[in-house]
This record gives C-alpha cells, sequence and structure tokens, in this order.
C-alpha cells in the first residue's frame, strides 16, 4: 500500500470511527445537559464581555475558573462602587457558571443591598437621581434573583431570599404595591419549602410575610397554629401573631385570656406586645395590641407617664422621607 | 509460543517502554510544577481573597474555590503535560537514536507506541494523583473547619436540627466527595484523549512544534463539536448554504473528539453529584478513543522508514 493509500484508508477510517460514535456522544450529550451536568452554551455577548482569551480558557474545559477570577474582579468594582460594572460582571459569572448559588445570591445582594444604599446616603447626588438609583438597584437584586431561581428550580435557598427581600422592610416600598410585594414574598418562601429541601423555618418566615397581607388574616391564624403546635414555635413574632390575629378574629373576646392562652407569662406578653407596638416599620397587624397594652400596663403597674403608648411611633419606610433634598 | 505466553509478552514489552518512557519524562523534571501547584492551594486556602461572605455562608464558598483553582490547575497541566510529552517522545527517540536501537529488536512498533504513550498517561496519572491528594487534603482540612464555623452559627441562633442537618450536608456537599475523585478522574480521560490523538498526529508529523500547535488546536476545537454536531444535526438540508454548512459541521462532528462532556467537571465544582454511570460512560469513550487512535498510529507508524 502507498503512503497516499494509507492516509487516504487513515482518514475513512477515522470518519467511519466518528460515525459510530457520533449517535452515543449525541445521547450522553442531551442526558447531561437535561442532567443539569453541563452548563448552557455561552451566549455570544457573553464571550464578547469576557474576551477572546477568557473564551477560549472558558471554554476549555474552565468555565468555574474563569467564574472564580471574575468574581475577584467584581470585588474590586465593588470597592470603587462602580455598581454597573459589578452588575455586568455578575451577568458574565452567572453565563459562566450557572448552578453556583452563591453567585445569583451575591450578585443580587451587591445591586439590591450594596447598590441601594449607596444611592441611600450619597449626599452628592440630587435627590431625584438617588431616589431611582435606590429603586432601580434594589428592582435589578430582585430581577437577578429570579433569574437565579429559573436557571436553579431546586434551589430552595434562592427562593427564600427573594422572600426576604421582598419582605424586608428597608426595600419594600421599592416594590410599589406593599401588599402584592408581602404576597410575592409568600410565595416565594412557599416556593422554597415545595423544593423539599428547604429549611423548616422558610415556612415560618412564609407565614410572616402572608401575616402582613391585609384580608388572609384568617387563613394566617390557621397556619400559625398549625406551626406552633407541630414545629413548637415560639418566637417573639409567632407569639405576637398569634395574640393579634386571634383578637382579629374575635374583637369581643376578653383579651385577658386571650393574652393567657397565648404567652408563658404577663411579663413576657407585656415585652413582645411593646415591641410589636414599636416596630412600625414591620407592618405587622396590631389589631387588639393597645388593648393587651393597657391591661399588663395596669397589672405591671407601670407609671402612666411612661406608658409605651405614649410614645411617638416611627413611620413606616417611605422613600420620600429618606430622599428629601435637604438629607 | 501459546496464545496467553504472547499476550503476557507483549505486554511485559509494553511495561518495560512505558517504564522508560516514565522515567524519561521524570528526568524532565515536570513534577516540579507540583510546588506550583501547591502553592494555588495554599493561595486559594489560607490567604483570605477578595470576596464575599455572608453569616450563613461564610465559608462555603472557600470550599468552591480550593474546587476550581484545583481542578483547573489540573485541567491545565494535564492538557499540557500529555500534548508536549506527547509530541516529544518520537522525535526525541529519533534524535537520540533509541528508536533505531528498539526497532532493531523484535519488538513489535504497536507494542513501542502503546508502551510510550502509558509511559506518558503514567506520568500523567502519578501528577494527577499526587495533586488530588494535596487537593483532597487541603479540602479536608478546610471543610472541617467550615463546618465548625456554621455549626457554631446555627447552634448560636438555635436553628431546629432538621436546619442544621441540611446546612451540614450543604456544606459536606462542596467539601471532598466521591464525585470530586470522579471529576479528578475526568481530567485524566481527557487528557487520556488529548495524548492518543497528539500520539497520532507525531506519527507522520515533521516537527514536534508542528504536533503541540495541532493538537492545541484540536484541544480548543473539541470543545465546539458538541456544537458542530448538534447544528448538523438540527440544520434544514435543501439550501445551497445548509449544504456546505452541513457537510463542514457533519465533518467535525465525525473528525474532532467531543471534549465538551468532560466539562461534567464544572458541575462538581458546583456541588453536583455525578453519577457512577455518567463516569463509566465518559470512560468508555476514553477508552474508544484511545484504543483507536493507538491503532490508527500503529497503522501510520508501521511502514515508516527511519
Amino acid at each position: 500500500m502507498t503512503q497516499g493509500k494509507r492516509y487516504a484508508a487513515l482518514a475513512l477510517a477515522i470518519l467511519g470511527m466518528g460515525a459510530v460514535r457520533m449517535p452515543f456522544e449525541q445521547a450522553l450529550s442531551k442526558e447531561l445537559f437535561a442532567a443539569g451536568l453541563l452548563p448552557p452554551k455561552l451566549e455570544v455577548k457573553t464571550s464578547e464581555r469576557i474576551g477572546q482569551t477568557f473564551s477560549a480558557v472558558s471554554l476549555g474545559g474552565l468555565r468555574t475558573l474563569v467564574a472564580t477570577f471574575l468574581n475577584l474582579r467584581a470585588f474590586s468594582y465593588f470597592t470603587e462602587q462602580r455598581w454597573a460594572e459589578v452588575g455586568d460582571t455578575f451577568d458574565t459569572i452567572v453565563d459562566l457558571s450557572p448552578r453556583t448559588r452563591y453567585y445569583w445570591d451575591t450578585g443580587s445582594w451587591h445591586q439590591a443591598y450594596n447598590a441601594a444604599s449607596h444611592y441611600l446616603y450619597e449626599s452628592k447626588l440630587p435627590a431625584l437621581r438617588r431616589k431611582l438609583g435606590w429603586r432601580e438597584s434594589i428592582l435589578k437584586g430582585r430581577s437577578f434573583l429570579e433569574r437565579g431561581i429559573r436557571n436553579n428550580p431546586g434551589d430552595p435557598v434562592l427562593r427564600e431570599r427573594l422572600g426576604f427581600l421582598l419582605a424586608d422592610p428597608n426595600k419594600i416600598a421599592a416594590f410599589g404595591d406593599v401588599g402584592k410585594a408581602y404576597g410575592d414574598s409568600y410565595d416565594a418562601y412557599m416556593s422554597a419549602v415545595e423544593t423539599g429541601s428547604g429549611r423548616g423555618m422558610a415556612e415560618r418566615f412564609a407565614l410572616y410575610s402572608l401575616a402582613r397581607i391585609p384580608g388572609r388574616e384568617k387563613e394566617t391564624l390557621a397556619m400559625a397554629q398549625r406551626l406552633h403546635k407541630e414545629q413548637g414555635a415560639n418566637t417573639t413574632t409567632m407569639l405576637s401573631l398569634l395574640y393579634t390575629l386571634g383578637y382579629h378574629q374575635d374583637p369581643t373576646q376578653s383579651v385577658a385570656a386571650l393574652i393567657d392562652s397565648v404567652f408563658p407569662s404577663h411579663e413576657v406578653a407585656y415585652d413582645v406586645l411593646t415591641g410589636l407596638w414599636l416596630r412600625t416599620r414591620d407592618r405587622f397587624p396590631v389589631h387588639g395590641v393597645a388593648q393587651g397594652i393597657a391591661l399588663l400596663e395596669v397589672e405591671l403597674k407601670v407609671p402612666a407617664e411612661k406608658s409605651i403608648l405614649k410614645k411617638d411611633l416611627p413611620s413606616p419606610m417611605n422613600p420620600d422621607d429618606y430622599f428629601q433634598p435637604n438629607r | 509460543m501459546n496464545p496467553l505466553s504472547q499476550t503476557l509478552s507483549h505486554a511485559s514489552r509494553i511495561g518495560v517502554i512505558a517504564r522508560h518512557a516514565f522515567t524519561q519524562l521524570v528526568r524532565m523534571k515536570v513534577f516540579y510544577f507540583l510546588a506550583f501547584f501547591a502553592v494555588i492551594l495554599i493561595a486559594s486556602n489560607f490567604f483570605n481573597l477578595p470576596q464575599h461572605e455572608g453569616p450563613e455562608s461564610a465559608g462555603i464558598n472557600i470550599l468552591r474555590s480550593i474546587k476550581s483553582w484545583s481542578l483547573g490547575a489540573m485541567t491545565l497541566f494535564s492538557v499540557v503535560l500529555s500534548i508536549v510529552a506527547t509530541a516529544l517522545l518520537l522525535p526525541k527517540d529519533v534524535e537520540d537514536r533509541t528508536l533505531y536501537t528498539i526497532l532493531a529488536k523484535p519488538v513489535p512498533r504497536l507494542d513501542y507506541l502503546a508502551g510510550k504513550l502509558l509511559g506518558v498517561l503514567l506520568l500523567v496519572f502519578v501528577s494527577l494523583a499526587m495533586m488530588d491528594v494535596l487537593m483532597t487534603g487541603i479540602l479536608h482540612l478546610r471543610t472541617n473547619m467550615v463546618l465548625a464555623d456554621q455549626m457554631a452559627m446555627a447552634e448560636a441562633r438555635s436553628w431546629p436540627a432538621a436546619d442544621i442537618a441540611l446546612l451540614k450536608s450543604d456544606i459536606l456537599a462542596q467539601g471532598p466527595t466521591a464525585s470530586l475523585q470522579g471529576a479528578v478522574f475526568s481530567v485524566f480521560l481527557r487528557a487520556t484523549i488529548i495524548a492518543s490523538m497528539a500520539m497520532l498526529i507525531s506519527t507522520f508529523s515533521s516537527s514536534t512544534l508542528f504536533t503541540t500547535i495541532i493538537s492545541f488546536l484540536i484541544y480548543f476545537i473539541g470543545h465546539f463539536q458538541a456544537d458542530a454536531r448538534a447544528a448538523y444535526l438540527t440544520q434544514e438540508a435543501g439550501t445551497s448554504d445548509s449544504f456546505w454548512m452541513r457537510g463542514i459541521s457533519l465533518l467535525i462532528s465525525l473528525v474532532l473528539p467531543d471534549f465538551q462532556l468532560f466539562n461534567v467537571i464544572d458541575a462538581v465544582i458546583e456541588g453536583q453529584v455525578m453519577p457512577l454511570m455518567i463516569l463509566g460512560k465518559l470512560t468508555l469513550i476514553g477508552l474508544f478513543y484511545f484504543v483507536f487512535y493507538v491503532i490508527a498510529s500503529w497503522f501510520v507508524f508501521a511502514r515508516k522508514e527511519f
């Protein structure tokens, strides 16, 4: 066999080998994508953003390593408060490593918390610019988390983070309709529970969000009673909800009897109810709280001039209060 | 000579050549790379690299970083070593005239090639194993530190037992797992394919540089092979454009290996579990390429005159 024929035979053998392995490789590739073991293809804009060198490296089986480098770069942008670059870098990072919860969590946190706080306190900017920047950052953080959840539908923690953000008293005004934000927060927490791998406390947080949706008091009380019984949940907020929602269900009942049925002692009841009374920014229901405090103050001999009911209450978070031109 | 003796004789010859190739490569001081790897590991573990950690994730990202740096370094090292070492072997034997001495003896050329390739693969395997031991050791220590910190945090916050158990399993999933060992083995399988392919190229190439450059090109283009295959399978026939595009896509799919399959390593770094069945299939693919490329190399090399 001449050398030419030999090479021709080799070429044919390579093509034949390719034809034999192609169906197997195609099937395995599909299986790996379906199992989430292969990341989705890089978008063209991602390749453009990371540049040719990084593209080659990331396509050469080093995507997570490139993402790790970019995470370090994002930190530099954060320290320089270059929020647009922080956002762009995290967009690239999650394209490279879409199944890493940390990147979604941190990217969202930078926008919704760090960038938003920057605009809240940046006195060199005009009030309107600050207000817009604050709101946009929070909405970007939310949308980034929602994208993370779509990419990682089985991850309960990202859902919990979304629930937390939506119910955060310092952020909730950015979402417009407060009641709807609490509803979305409840849904996010419950979806974390429904993944089957969420933390038990996620359901309690869902309850706290549900409690702040007007008109759903009955449902909230039933859920609070169930969690109190099943999980033995005795947190301050849980006790205060059992009291306020219990009162809401029947305002004619005896306040003293309700206090005795919910709280372990009158001192605890006073601590919990006064705390709730002052936590106006948390927007929890306060049905019967004033009545309960009044009763307990008499019983615990609190001087009238020291009554908590006579104190001025802080106003709930409102962007208009925070972005006055003179602040 | 009965078939069993013949097989043993082949195996013995291949073993001798592989050991020789391994020694030859070790003398080139390739293990110095391990010192560099150790520095990378120490940097990723003990230096506080600038990144964010919330109280509920403190330390967990460090575990991912250690895996990411380590497996990245292993990938780079194994690919470079596989290509360069394989590209060097034949020309070096010709230059040292060792090849003439060997081929003058009753050593089948297939045994010679298989031995040389196995020598390279043994070197890659030993290097990866040493890096793996380092990585696993450091990861084990760090995982225990993170676990202790996080358990203390959870207990201080009076987390329920079920939530603490979840946190624990989350942290352990980022530590040294069986899937991580599977990922290291996948790095080795990818190196096996690239070394076997470099061996085939070196049998007809005119220089070490040519073999090295072509092998690296194939390595990178091999990561697009799956895209070319998908394009071929999804494009509609009919127009002249699609005819040419389909032709080129088909050619790439048939000729080049699909290296993208081995990117499962990324999923393992992210904490996912690699099922044993998947590792088995990847091993089959690796073996398939290895056997084919060795036979193809022998087919070219068998009639080559020196």
